[in-house]
C-alpha cells in the first residue's frame, strides 16, 4: 500500500461519521439571529423571566436569540401594525367572563380571516382549522361542539402557531372575620373576583361593605364603553344583562327569565317581571331592544358594535318577550352577546344617541353625572386613582348581601397586603406580587385570611411570526415549542402560581378543554426538539443551527 | 412694572414651548392611543372610528392649530381614555397634590431652616458630626425606600397610620374643603408628607447652614456679639434673617418642581395626585391628559420661578438695582 492509498483510506475513515449528513447534502444557510420581543422586566417580571428561560432553551438548539424588551405601547405597535417585521413575541390573553365560551379564542385568534388586521397577528392560515373554527361557531348541539373544539385544539397542537406557556393561577384572599366564609362564590377561570361573589358575600358582623383592591383605576363608567378590566367590574354590577356567565362558566338567564331558541337563527328572551332602573322607571322590552340597536348605530360604540353585527333584527313579540333573529347561527351568542351587552334606559339614552349621531365624538364621550342602570348595585361616585363606591340596590330581585361595594385603587403590592392585614380592604382580588407573602399571612392569621386559587381562563404564549422563515416551517415551530420547559417556567417565573399550557382553551373551562393536551406537545422536551429539527433537515454546524439543505436565509433581520 | 411685564412675556414663551414640545413628543412616540383597545374584536374599522373620535385623523399641522386654539381659550381638551374634560381630571387631583407638596415643603423648610441655623452655630460639635451625615443620608436615600420603611414601621407593624389612599374607604364629605380639612384626610396625609419632608429637608438645612456660616463672619454679627446679645437673639434675629434669601428662593423653586415630581411618593402611598395622573396618561398615550398635566406643572413651575425672582428683588433691593443698571 503506497502513501497515497493510506492517505485516501484515512480521509475516508474520518468522513465516515458524517455520511448520513452528507447524504442529505450540504447544510443550508445559518439561521439569522432571532429576536424575541417581550415586555420590560419592570412592567411584567414573570413574563420577562419566562422569556429569558425560553431564550436559554432555544440557544441550546443552536439559535442566536436576542431578547428585546419594549414598552407596552411600542410592543403592540410593532406586533399589530408592523406584521412583516418581527420574529417572535411574548403575548398574553387575560381571563374575562365572556371568554368562558371558547369561540372568542378559537375563532378570532387563529382564523385566517383575521390575518391582515385582526387578532391573528402571527399569520396562521390553515383551511382545516378555519373549517373547524367556523363549524364550532354554528354547531348548536353541545356535545358535537365540544368534540369540534377538541379537534381544534389538536390541530393547533400539531401546527404550534403559538408556543403556549402557562395558564396563570389567580391567587385571591378575603377576610373571613368580615364575611361568612361559605358565602364566597368562586367562578370558573376567574376565582372570587366575579359578579356572583359581589352579590353573595354575606357580612358576618358590623362591617357591611365589600372593600376590594384594584391595581388599575376605573377610567369610565359607561354602558357603551369599557377601557379596561376594572371598568367592566363596575359596569357588570350597575347594569343588568339578559344573561350572565354563571359560576360554572356557562350562560344562565338573568334579566331574561327564560331564553329559548326555536330555531338556530331565532332566540326569544322573556324579560323578568317588575324590574326597575335605578331612577325607579320600569325596565321595558323597548329598553332591551334599544340596548341592542344603539351599538350598531353609526360608529357610536366601536367597542360593542362587533357584537351586534350578527343580529338581523330585534323586535318585541309582546310586552315581555324580545325576539332576536340572527344572520347566521352563532353558538356563542348567549355568552358573547346576551351576557355582554348592558341593558340601558331608552328614556335616558335615546336623546343622547340622537345628539351624538350629529357630533364628531361618539357615544363613548358621554359622561352620565350619576350612571343609571338596573343592576344589583347603584353607582354612588368614582374618584380616579382613588376609589369607586357603589351601594346595594334594595329593589333588585337579587339584592346583594353587603351594603356597599368599594373598589380601592392601590398600586403598591406591599401596601395592598398591609391594607388587607389592617382591614382597610377585605377582599384581595387583584394581586400580582409574591404568592408566598399571601400564603404566609394566611398561615399567620388563620382566623382572618381565607385564600382562594383558581386557574385563569387566560394564558401566556409566544406568538411566532409565520410570515417569516424559519417560523413558516411547522417542524421548526414544533421543535421550539418542545424545547420550552413549562413546568420549570411555572415554578421559577410564576412562583408556582401557574400550570403548563398547550391550548387556547384553559383547563378552567372543563367542558371545552382537551384534558392532557399540556403533556402532548410534539417532541416533548429539549432532546425531542433536537430530534424534530434533525428529522426536518436542520443541521448543527459548529454551534449554529442551519436551515435544511438548499435553503437560503433571505429574511431581513428585525432591527 | 416693565420688569414684571418682561417676566410675564418670558413665562408665556416658556408655556408655548412646553405646549408645542409635548404636542410633538407624544405624536413622535411609537404607538398610538388605539392600541389601548386591542382585543379579539378589534378591527381596522374600529381603529378608524377611534382615530376620528380622538381627532387624530386630521393632518398634524391642523391638529396643532386646533390644539393651540383650544389652549388659548383655556380648553385642555377631553381625555382619550376617561372621556372627561382634562381640566376636571386635573382639578380633581390638584388639591391632593397641593396638600401633600405644601405640607411636606413647609415641614421640611421649617425644620431645615432652624436645624441649619443651629448647626452653623454649633460648628465643630458632636451634634454637627451626627446631624450632617444624617441629613445627607435622608437626602440621598431613594424616596420609595424611605416610604417603604415608614410604611413597614408606622403602618404595618405598629398600625398607627393607614397604608394607602387619601381617605378611608367610602368616607362621605359635604364638600371638597370638608374633605381636605377632615381628621381622616390629615391622618392619611401624615406618612406621605413625612416621607417627602424627610427627603426634602436636606437642601434647606445644608443651604441655611452654609449661608449662616458666611453671615456669622460678617461685621454686624461681631457687633451684635460685642453688644452682649444672647446667642439665640444673634442667630434668629440677625443672622438667620440675612441667611434666608437663598433658602426662600429654593422654597419657591421647590414648590414648583415638587408639583410634578411626587410620582414615587404617590405610587408608594397610592396617593391620588397629579403625578399618578401624568404617569397613567403617558402610559396610555392619552395625549390630551398628558399634555394638560405637563402644561399645568410647567405653569406652576414658571409661576413659582417668577415669584422667586420677584421675592428676591423684594427681599434684597440690590437685585432690582442691579437689574436697572
Amino acid at each position: 500500500m503506497n502513501r497515497r492509498s493510506v492517505l485516501l483510506a484515512a480521509t475516508a475513515l474520518t468522513a465516515l461519521p458524517r455520511l448520513p449528513a452528507l447524504a442529505q447534502g450540504a447544510p443550508g444557510d445559518a439561521i439569522r439571529p432571532l429576536v424575541l420581543i417581550t415586555r420590560p422586566q419592570a412592567s411584567a417580571p414573570a413574563a420577562y423571566q419566562a422569556a429569558e428561560l425560553v431564550a436559554q432553551e432555544w440557544r441550546k438548539l443552536g439559535l442566536q436569540i436576542e431578547l428585546r424588551p419594549l414598552p407596552n405601547q411600542q410592543m403592540s405597535q410593532v406586533v399589530w401594525y408592523e406584521r412583516q417585521r418581527w420574529d417572535a413575541t411574548m403575548w398574553q390573553m387575560v381571563g374575562r367572563p365572556e371568554r368562558g365560551d371558547p369561540d372568542e379564542m378559537v375563532y378570532n385568534l387563529l382564523h385566517s380571516a383575521n390575518i391582515v388586521t385582526g387578532y391573528n397577528f402571527v399569520g396562521y392560515s390553515n383551511p382545516e382549522y378555519d373549517r373547524l373554527a367556523e363549524a364550532q361557531r354554528s354547531e348548536m348541539d353541545q356535545a358535537r361542539r365540544q368534540q369540534i373544539v377538541r379537534e381544534v385544539q389538536e390541530v393547533v397542537n400539531r401546527d404550534q402557531p403559538y408556543a403556549f406557556l402557562v395558564h396563570p393561577v389567580n391567587l385571591q384572599a378575603f377576610n373571613k372575620q368580615v364575611f361568612v366564609e361559605g358565602s364566597a362564590v368562586n367562578q370558573a377561570g376567574l376565582g372570587i373576583r366575579n359578579f356572583w361573589n359581589w352579590i353573595s358575600l354575606q357580612p358576618a358582623g358590623r362591617q357591611r361593605d365589600i372593600i376590594v383592591n384594584s391595581t388599575e383605576p376605573v377610567k369610565a363608567t359607561n354602558p357603551f364603553y369599557v377601557s379596561g378590566a376594572p371598568d367592566s367590574w363596575v359596569t357588570d354590577l350597575v347594569w343588568d344583562r339578559l344573561m350572565r356567565v354563571g359560576p360554572d362558566g356557562l350562560p344562565q338567564p338573568w334579566a331574561a327569565e327564560t331564553v329559548t331558541q326555536p330555531d338556530p337563527l331565532t332566540i326569544d328572551c322573556v324579560i323578568r317581571q317588575g324590574m326597575t332602573h335605578h331612577d325607579g322607571t320600569p325596565v321595558t322590552v323597548e329598553d332591551v331592544i334599544f340596548s341592542y340597536e344603539a351599538p350598531g348605530m353609526g360608529d357610536e360604540s366601536p367597542m360593542y358594535k362587533p357584537f351586534v353585527q350578527n343580529i338581523a333584527s330585534v323586535t318585541a313579540v309582546n310586552d315581555r318577550t324580545v325576539r332576536f333573529v340572527l344572520k347566521r347561527p352563532d353558538a356563542a351568542f348567549r355568552i358573547a352577546v346576551l351576557a355582554k351587552l348592558n341593558i340601558v334606559s331608552k328614556r335616558i339614552w335615546a336623546p343622547v344617541v340622537a345628539d351624538y349621531l350629529n357630533r364628531p365624538q361618539n357615544l363613548e364621550s358621554y359622561v352620565e353625572e350619576r350612571p343609571i342602570g338596573s343592576g344589583p348595585y347603584r353607582f354612588v361616585r368614582s374618584r380616579v386613582n382613588e376609589e369607586v363606591v357603589l351601594e346595594a340596590n334594595p329593589n333588585h330581585w337579587a339584592r346583594p348581601k353587603a351594603d356597599r361595594w368599594i373598589m380601592r385603587i392601590i398600586l403598591n403590592t406591599e401596601a395592598t397586603l398591609g391594607a388587607l392585614r389592617r382591614g382597610e380592604i377585605n377582599v384581595l382580588a387583584d394581586y400580582f406580587g409574591d404568592p408566598d407573602l399571601v400564603k404566609t399571612m394566611a398561615r399567620q392569621l388563620p382566623a382572618m385570611i381565607a385564600v382562594r386559587e383558581e386557574v385563569d381562563i387566560g394564558f401566556q404564549f409566544i406568538g411566532m411570526n409565520l410570515r417569516r422563515a424559519p417560523f413558516n416551517d411547522a417542524a421548526f415551530r414544533r421543535a421550539l415549542s418542545a424545547a420550552v420547559n413549562r413546568e420549570m417556567m411555572a415554578g421559577a417565573a410564576w412562583n408556582g402560581q401557574a400550570v403548563p399550557s398547550n391550548s387556547m382553551v384553559s383547563p378552567a373551562l372543563a367542558a371545552w378543554h382537551d384534558q392532557g393536551i399540556a403533556g402532548r406537545v410534539p417532541g416533548g422536551n429539549l432532546d425531542g426538539a433536537r430530534r424534530l429539527l434533525q428529522e426536518a433537515g436542520y443541521r448543527m454546524v459548529g454551534n449554529r443551527l442551519h436551515y435544511p439543505s438548499g435553503v437560503r436565509e433571505t429574511t431581513t433581520p428585525y432591527q | 412694572m416693565k420688569r414684571v411685564l418682561g417676566r410675564l412675556g418670558h413665562a408665556a414663551f416658556v408655556l408655548w414651548a412646553v405646549a408645542s414640545l409635548t404636542f410633538i413628543m407624544f405624536r413622535l412616540m411609537p404607538g398610538d392611543p388605539t392600541l389601548n383597545f386591542l382585543s379579539e374584536s378589534f378591527s381596522e374599522e374600529m381603529r378608524a372610528a377611534l382615530l376620528t373620535s380622538f381627532g387624530l385623523d386630521k393632518p398634524l399641522p391642523e391638529q396643532y392649530v386646533l390644539y393651540l386654539g383650544s389652549l388659548l381659550r383655556g380648553d385642555l381638551g377631553v381625555s382619550f381614555l376617561q372621556k372627561k374634560p382634562v381640566l376636571d381630571i386635573l382639578l380633581d387631583a390638584l388639591p391632593n397634590t397641593v396638600a401633600l407638596t405644601v405640607t411636606a415643603l413647609v415641614v421640611a423648610y421649617a425644620f431645615g431652616i432652624i436645624a441649619g441655623a443651629f448647626l452653623a452655630f454649633a460648628r465643630g460639635s458632636v451634634t454637627e458630626g451626627i446631624a450632617i451625615p444624617a441629613a445627607l443620608i435622608t437626602r440621598a436615600a431613594p424616596e420609595f425606600w424611605l416610604g417603604m420603611i415608614l410604611l413597614a414601621w408606622l403602618s404595618f407593624a405598629w398600625g398607627i397610620f393607614p397604608s394607602s389612599g387619601a381617605n378611608e374607604a367610602g368616607s362621605e364629605f359635604t364638600s371638597e374643603w370638608a374633605r381636605l380639612t377632615s381628621a381622616d384626610f390629615l391622618w392619611h396625609l401624615t406618612l406621605p408628607a413625612l416621607t417627602l419632608a424627610l427627603y426634602l429637608q436636606g437642601l434647606p438645612l445644608l443651604l441655611m447652614r452654609a449661608t449662616m456660616l458666611e453671615v456669622l463672619n460678617d461685621e454686624f454679627i461681631v457687633m451684635a456679639r460685642m453688644k452682649g446679645l444672647s446667642r439665640w437673639a444673634i442667630v434668629m434675629r440677625h443672622a438667620a434673617r440675612n441667611a434666608l434669601l437663598p433658602v426662600a428662593t429654593a422654597f419657591a423653586l421647590g414648590l414648583g418642581s415638587s408639583f410634578g415630581g411626587n410620582v414615587v411618593i404617590e405610587t408608594v402611598f397610592s396617593w391620588p395626585g397629579l403625578g399618578r395622573v401624568l404617569v397613567s396618561a403617558v402610559q396610555g398615550a392619552d395625549y390630551p391628559l398628558a399634555q394638560g398635566a405637563f402644561i399645568l406643572i410647567a405653569a406652576v413651575l414658571v409661576t413659582m420661578n417668577m415669584v422667586a425672582d420677584l421675592l428676591y428683588a423684594w427681599l434684597d433691593p440690590r437685585v432690582s438695582v442691579g437689574a436697572r443698571r
